[in-house]
């Protein structure tokens, strides 16, 4: 109690290292974490009072308690607690089982153990002891335990690298660096110690990129950023150690924060039956209720002196209000508890048929699909918004090289005998690489005319495949194994790097000022004179080298666009054949850059670098006198070629966004990665196409930038369309009245809204929200780059809360675990590393291509399914239960139900639950093949068009009908009833049984036409329940039953002699004719008047059934792409300082190393230079970055 | 390695037609000329056992006769309870225009009486109804036990109330000679009702079985005085006890009393002439303003007259005859311009 108040008032956190005293009176909480629910004790309370929660619980138990009352029971208590007892129970099970594995996984994760600094000891700690203040030490590939200031680390100046893809996605490392005065303390445990730095910064948030603090330590005071903070979910990667205090634990760390609460996922199905359901029955009693009042006044009053003479009088409102309460009972059986069993059991049917589904096993990583909720099927088939992230899920996370074009020639397409270009990932054979012994077993580049290039020597190529080896801001080591690991900041560079490296030129050191490649086997060293690095608005990075022989060059890389402004006259042939080639590689959706050189002059060059020191010097406008350098001296280059890289798709992303988009579902990308990659990827899967009306980008970085960028979107939108339709006004009122769907109807043309990470956090503020969304829902197609974890979670949410529609989110990493969690549905895509996207996800699977099964067949099925199911079940316990309303009229309003009380238990449980089941579990309206073929078909459960109010009330209308039927046939025919054999039929009992047979008939006959793919089960179960309903009948009406429990079954001989009168059976017969037939003649003219699509693909599926069994798929065509830039570099800026510094290369490594880089490494001591040299400059630029962040 | 490779086997689900969905199974679409032929055939069958029906109803010869006002007197007798001891009987006459061929049976019919109110209906013992404890009157509230505590056998309401008028069948063969028409007072309750439901409990004598129990309040004689001259017939298995106990369905019903026993002039059924009732008025019904009736009717191969079912079988046969006559027009006219569809 008192923590969670102290926890709400903390506005800012003081933390003093080493000292648990101290940062105890703080109460902050430690770094054990929960996220289960229950413990044995507690269990059973909380659980139960959770479970009575649900309303559906709250009321049968309800029930239960009013059938304990005599006064008011109107039937036995037994119909009741036996099913709510089992569903309980039932639940109770799935819940402790969950939390089972909670704890489990809670428990490991809590036992994890870390190096914690104690009594000036490194100790062995479980993660759930560590406390706020504490001290620990990390090592290489550890996961970071808390929240962590970083005190020192192995590499020089405090650095350390580390992975964030758990918190955003991001695969690229990241660098993080220790102040300089925490630094010094190195690995020196007894100082470690010593250290009491006080730490005063901000409360616990989410906000991943931010954190303000103030260390004062020695009596002087040092401010903090993000970049000292390492934070839970990382891992640490080439760094041996690293120290670091804890600042943040358990539930207060970045990661815990940025969870998003797991909410109870329910169904609108489960929402509208609630509240139709008690509406109707307390309308029903109510007028049950008055009727029981006026009769009991009028004629009761007199009967009762007769029939229960020795009572005293009853006030005839007192006997309504029991009434009222009777009758509710009674009624109940409009939605039994056997409708939640039955709900929940095809909801679990549907879910192992997902898990069944060889289509959706993907048998590279034995992965089967897995429904982890079981409860949210049908919303699969009612999806309007997909959110899928891009790394990992719509993507491969791989990089290749593909394509090159070297000096107007393509490289990397396999011509085939016809000379036709064919896919070279076809050809079987890789080629081997004679000249690398480098060469990874992994690269597949097949193109042996580049292999007769490079040994033929053709300079233009080995040029080329040397600017690749050099111009990069890779960091190379070799392993144990002796093998080269690259350490990449994009994996466009690494495969890049990785390219020219198996193609014989190797990249294989570096130190700040050289760069040593293996050239066809021979050693060579460059001197790096100049590192013009990348940045977002140049496009491009160059290198500047001085070869063995003293050549000065300049080697670039960069966006084509930008590169071919700054080519030397003399390239115009070979500009205009290379622009070809980048079209063509555009149009294969490949990442593209353009390569070039330029040869410098000693003489010139040292001029030029004269200028950029004194630049560097000065201290105002640098930046743009450093820029003016690089464009002075990046110019008149000569251009190479360009490469081509693809991020490769996973395997049927194209068709799958092609189908879904057929389909009405919109695909929004939300994803961590920068806007160019994001938008080539959306380019590349087909959701952004150059035949797009417009494209729109917000990237404001002030809030005001971002709302007029929205605006003149809006305007761009309406503009256009409001010449296309004349009626403005009217489209104006009608927007403010129904916004959603006129809209969308009024917008012509293909529009796309790429929106950043900083836009998006000012354009979530709640003035512009709207704005947001309405631009948004009218494009095709939305991409949201650079956006965090919980930003994702709040487009979900925006999403969901105002455009009620159902969505979906999909990843695969920990940064997409709150969309994952916000999202009506989460899928997660297993067979990765991480592990927490699935945990998280409700449905799980390899492969993003099985999205389209799930959604398109087993989404829509389960939909359709659960739709007859409901529609059959309320208009099954309409008619069974209205019988009652009407007799109600007949019996004085007594609360005599028709039936037998066995039956009324029974009838839900046995004699009409297999069938409707076997149909909300097996039905198939169309096949699995033509739902994927039309995902036109998907629609109507968008728009919710099979179980909405209107067909509800149809079923209820139905429902009533047939009631009425069943009561009024049955009681004009037993008006002046006799049997054969004269005596009486028109009992009481008799009359119960008439109705009730003729109940189970007609509704057995209604799932028979209901069912529409019968298989054998169907069969078994529609003919068994008839047969079981007989049976148990005269088991029941036998007289040995009866002899044994007198009381219980009073209906001896009932069925003998109720069923062998020929004018039972025409009553029967009649009652079924006369309920059945109107259903059959509405639906037979609705198919013949207005057939849906799926109704015409079944009469279409039955004609072609003798003709043809299948129809063969349509070919997925390729688009044709114009011409774009793909230039992606996913590459943050800095990096180029960062080698020049020389910073983040260490003074020796652990692996063995081979002579040659030894020596290189150890011969200098450049590293202490430059320390004295950069550290100012570098404390500088982070700082910097972080803003620009 | 071995095992992770069968690891991975076992992850592949089953490729078994159930697993898959793939069962073998008719896909049911039922095309127009089925909907339409069943249709007609429906109609055509519901119309032609309309016509059976309604002929078999109308050759059902059938008596009713309100005797509520009637018998006025009598029943005014009966509104003050104090008069329970005096007797009325009460006369009717009718002419019988045509002679009643066959099975002759007597119903007596009661309006407004509703036998199946919810507590009316609990209030009865089925084990002492079936003999085996006598004392047993645990659902009978509120006709539990008498004023004396002694158990009431048998007890509860629906006992309490029985119908306990008696008629008698006069047959005027002329002015002065009154035949007594014969009937027979047994066989008129189910099989079931009368050897399993309902059992004298065992001892010598009826008497001394219900020994230690009270008479309902209503009744005038205990239970084992019902019948008098046959002592089959007494106890809980009377044959009127029996009808009665048998809830009727509504509030208006006809319950079986007496069946003509087809001997003398009687054999082939009560030949045309005059009658008369002659009722011991018992059973009062002005307090809840109900009427009561006599009932003669013979029977046909469906049992009683059911007017109402051949009427409704006709509706519905003409009905469905009209509708699929309808929808055979919306199909045809709907098929020539049905050639869009599937690209």
């Amino acid at each position: 109690m008192f923590c969670s108040r102290k926890k709400s008032l903390e506005v800012e956190r003081i933390v003093k290292a080493n000292d648990r005293e101290y940062n105890e009176k703080f109460l902050y909480k430690d770094n054990r974490i929960h996220t289960s629910k229950y413990s044995i004790l507690t269990f059973l309370p909380i659980n139960l009072f959770e479970q009575f929660q649900r309303v559906a619980n709250a009321y049968f138990l309800f029930l239960l308690i009013l059938q304990l009352i005599p006064e008011i029971s109107s039937l036995t208590w037994f119909t009741t607690i036996v099913p709510l007892v089992l569903v309980v129970t039932m639940t109770a099970v799935k819940d402790a089982t969950d939390d089972y594995f909670r704890h489990k996984s809670d428990n490991q994760v809590n036992n994890r153990q870390s190096e914690v600094l104690i009594d000036s000891k490194l100790q062995n700690e479980k993660w759930m002891n560590v406390k706020v203040g504490d001290i620990i030490k990390l090592e290489n590939n550890q996961f970071v335990a808390a929240d962590l200031l970083l005190l020192s680390s192995s590499e020089p100046h405090g650095l350390c690298y580390i992975e964030t893809a758990e918190l955003d996605g991001e695969t690229n490392l990241k660098v993080r660096h220790a102040l300089s005065v925490t630094s010094e303390l190195g690995a020196d445990i007894s100082r470690l110690a010593k250290f009491d730095g006080i730490v005063v910064c901000e409360a616990p948030n989410n906000k991943l990129d931010k954190f303000t603090g103030v260390l004062s330590w020695n009596g002087s005071k040092h401010s903090l950023n993000n970049e000292k903070i390492i934070l839970r979910g990382c891992v640490l990667r080439n760094t041996s150690w690293c120290f670091g205090m804890v600042i943040f634990a358990g539930p207060d760390t970045k990661l815990m924060q940025n969870s998003g609460k797991t909410k109870f996922k329910r169904t609108s199905i489960d929402r509208l039956m609630n509240t139709l359901i008690f509406g109707f029955l307390i309308c029903l009693g109510t007028i049950l209720a008055i009727g029981n009042s006026i009769w009991e006044n009028q004629v009761g009053d007199q009967f009762r002196t007769f029939l229960f003479s020795n009572e005293r009088e009853k006030n005839s409102v007192f006997s309504g209000f029991l009434t009222f309460w009777s009758y509710i009972i009674i009624l109940n059986t409009v939605v039994p508890i056997s409708l939640y069993v039955s709900v929940e059991v095809i909801r679990l049917g549907h879910s192992y048929f997902i898990n069944w589904d060889r289509k959706m096993y993907y048998s590279r990583k034995a992965t089967p699909a897995e429904a982890r909720t079981t409860t949210l099927n049908e919303e699969l088939g009612q999806i309007e918004y997909v959110f899928s992230d891009k790394t990992g899920t719509l993507t491969q996370n791989i990089m290749t090289f593909k394509k090159c074009s070297i000096n107007g020639r393509i490289y990397g397409e396999v011509c085939d005998d016809w000379g036709q270009k064919t896919d070279m990932t076809k050809k079987k054979e890789t080629m081997g690489f004679s000249v690398s012994p480098q060469a990874d077993r992994t690269f597949q580049f097949f193109d042996h005319h580049l292999m007769e290039s490079i040994e033929l020597g053709d300079p233009k190529v080995h040029e080329f495949l040397r600017l690749l080896a050099l111009c990069h801001t890779v960091m190379s080591e070799e392993n144990s194994a002796g093998e080269l690991i690259y350490q990449v900041q994009s994996p466009d560079e690494g495969a890049l790097v990785t390219a020219a490296k198996n193609l014989g030129f190797i990249f294989k050191s570096r130190t700040p000022e050289t760069i040593t490649i293996e050239e066809l086997g021979t050693l060579v060293t460059y001197q790096l004179l100049a590192f013009l690095d990348f940045n977002n608005f140049r496009k491009r990075m160059s290198v500047i080298v001085r070869n063995p022989e003293g050549q000065i060059k300049l080697y670039s890389k960069g966006a084509d666009t930008i590169l071919f402004e700054r080519l030397h006259p003399s390239n115009e042939d070979l500009l205009t054949l290379t622009s070809d080639h980048l079209s063509e590689f555009a149009g294969e959706g490949l990442r593209t850059l353009a390569i070039a050189y330029r040869d410098l002059d000693d003489k010139y060059f040292r001029e030029w670098h004269k200028m950029l020191e004194d630049a560097n010097t000065t201290t105002d406008e640098r930046d743009e006198r450093i820029a003016g350098l690089y464009e002075e001296i990046e110019r008149d280059l000569m251009l190479l070629g360009a490469t081509a890289v693809e991020d490769k798709l996973q395997d049927g992303v194209i068709e799958t966004v092609t189908s879904l988009s057929l389909a009405n579902i919109k695909i929004w990308v939300l994803t961590g990665d920068k806007q160019e990659t994001a938008i080539n990827i959306g380019y590349a899967c087909n959701m952004l196409t150059d035949d797009m009306n417009d494209v729109f980008i917000i990237a404001g970085n002030t809030a005001t930038e971002v709302r007029e960028e929205l605006r003149k979107a809006k305007e761009n939108l309406f503009g256009r369309n409001r010449s296309f339709s004349n009626g403005h006004v009217v489209f104006e009122k009608k927007q403010s009245l129904e916004l959603d769907s006129v809209v969308e109807e009024t917008v012509t043309g293909d529009y796309a809204l790429i929106i950043n990470g900083h836009s998006l956090a000012y354009a979530l503020e709640s003035d512009v929200k709207n704005d947001l969304l309405e631009l948004a829902c009218m494009c095709k197609t939305v991409v949201c780059c650079r956006v965090t974890p919980l930003q994702k979670a709040q487009v979900v949410e925006l999403v969901k809360k105002y455009r009620n529609a159902v969505t979906l989110a999909i990843g695969d990493g920990a940064n997409d675990v709150s969309m994952i969690k916000s999202a009506h549905i989460g899928v997660g895509i297993s067979g990765q590393e991480g592990l927490q996207a699935v945990l998280a996800s409700d449905y799980s699977f390899a492969q993003f291509r099985y999205l389209q099964r799930l959604l398109l067949v087993h989404g829509r099925w389960s939909y359709v399914r659960m739709c007859k199911f409901l529609c059959y079940f309320f208009y099954k316990n309409f008619a069974f239960t209205l019988v009652h309303f009407w007799f109600g009229f007949f019996c004085g309003f007594s609360a005599q139900t028709v039936y037998d009380q066995w039956f009324i238990t029974l009838f839900n449980i046995v004699y009409t639950s297999l069938p409707v089941l076997a149909m909300g579990i097996f039905d198939q309206d169309v096949s699995d093949q033509n739902s994927m073929d039309y995902p036109q078909l998907y629609k109507p459960g968008q728009l919710n068009l099979l179980f909405n109010k209107s067909e509800f009330f149809i079923c209820m209308a139905h429902g009533v009908y047939t009631s009425l039927a069943l009561f009024f046939i049955p009681y004009g025919a037993f008006h002046n009833m006799a049997g054969e054999d004269g005596r009486h039929t028109a009992d009481y009992q008799s009359f119960a049984v008439t109705t009730a047979t003729s109940l189970v008939i007609v509704v057995s006959v209604q799932i028979a036409l209901d069912t529409s793919y019968w298989t054998v089960i169907n069969h078994v179960f529609i003919w068994g329940s008839i047969a079981t309903y007989f049976s148990i009948l005269f088991t029941m009406h036998s007289n040995d039953i009866f002899g044994i429990f007198p009381n219980q079954f009073p209906f001896v001989g009932n069925a003998r002699h109720s069923l062998t009168q020929k004018c039972i059976w025409l009553v029967i017969l009649l009652t079924t004719v006369a309920s059945v037939m109107p259903v059959v003649a509405f639906r037979f003219l609705k198919v013949d008047l207005f057939p849906t699509l799926s109704d015409q693909i079944r009469q279409w599926q039955k004609a072609q059934k003798k003709a043809r069994p299948l129809r063969t798929r349509k070919p997925q065509t390729r688009r044709s792409s114009s011409r774009r830039s793909g230039y992606a570099f996913a590459h943050q800026e800095g990096y180029g300082e960062l080698i020049t510094s020389g910073k983040n290369m260490r003074a020796k490594n652990p692996p063995p190393m081979s002579g040659l880089e030894k020596t290189l490494y150890n011969s200098t001591s450049w590293i202490e230079n430059l320390c004295k040299k950069t550290t100012d400059t570098v404390s500088s630029f982070s700082q910097d970055k972080t803003v620009k962040l | 390695m071995k095992r992770k490779c069968q690891d991975y086997k076992s992850r592949l689900p089953d490729n078994t037609a159930m697993k898959q969905q793939q069962l073998p199974a008719f896909r049911l679409q039922l095309s127009a000329n089925e909907i339409l032929s069943g249709f007609f055939a429906i109609g055509l069958f519901c119309l032609g056992m309309g016509i059976i029906l309604l002929l078999s109803a109308k050759s059902i010869r059938e008596v009713e006769i309100n005797y509520t006002e009637k018998c006025a007197t009598c029943a005014k007798l009966r509104e003050d309870a104090t008069n329970f001891d005096k007797e009325c009987n009460c006369s009717i006459s009718f002419y019988l225009p045509q002679k009643m061929e066959g099975n002759v049976y007597l119903y007596y019919k009661l309006y407004g009486f509703y036998q199946n109110l919810y507590r009316y209906i609990l209030s009865r013992s089925n084990i002492q109804l079936v003999g085996t404890d006598v004392k047993d009157v645990r659902n009978c509230a509120p006709f539990k036990t008498s004023d004396n505590g002694l158990p009431i056998a048998p007890c509860g309401a629906i006992a309490n109330s029985m119908f306990n008028d008696t008629i008698v069948l006069l047959y005027n063969f002329n002015s002065s000679t009154h035949i007594r028409v014969p009937m027979v007072r047994t066989e008129t309750a189910w099989w079931t009702d009368k050897y399993v439901k309902f059992q004298n409990p065992t001892f010598q004598n009826l008497s001394s079985a219900f020994a230690g129990t009270a008479k309902p309040p209503n009744w005038p004689k205990p239970v084992y005085e019902l019948d008098e001259k046959d002592p089959g017939n007494n106890g809980f298995v009377n044959d009127d006890f029996i009808v009665w106990m048998r809830t009727a369905a509504f509030p208006n019903f006809k319950k079986l009393y007496r069946r003509l026993h087809r001997i003398g002039n009687f054999t082939e059924g009560l030949p045309a002439g005059s009658y008369s009732f002659i009722i011991n008025y018992n059973f009062p019904v002005g307090r809840f303003q109900g009427q009561k009736a006599v009932v003669l009717s013979t029977l046909t191969w469906s049992g009683g007259s059911s007017l109402f079912l051949a009427l409704a079988y006709l509706v519905t046969g003409a009905v469905t005859l009209l509708a699929s006559f309808s929808m055979m027009a919306v199909h045809l006219k709907l098929k020539e311009r049905k050639t869009f569809f599937l690209q």
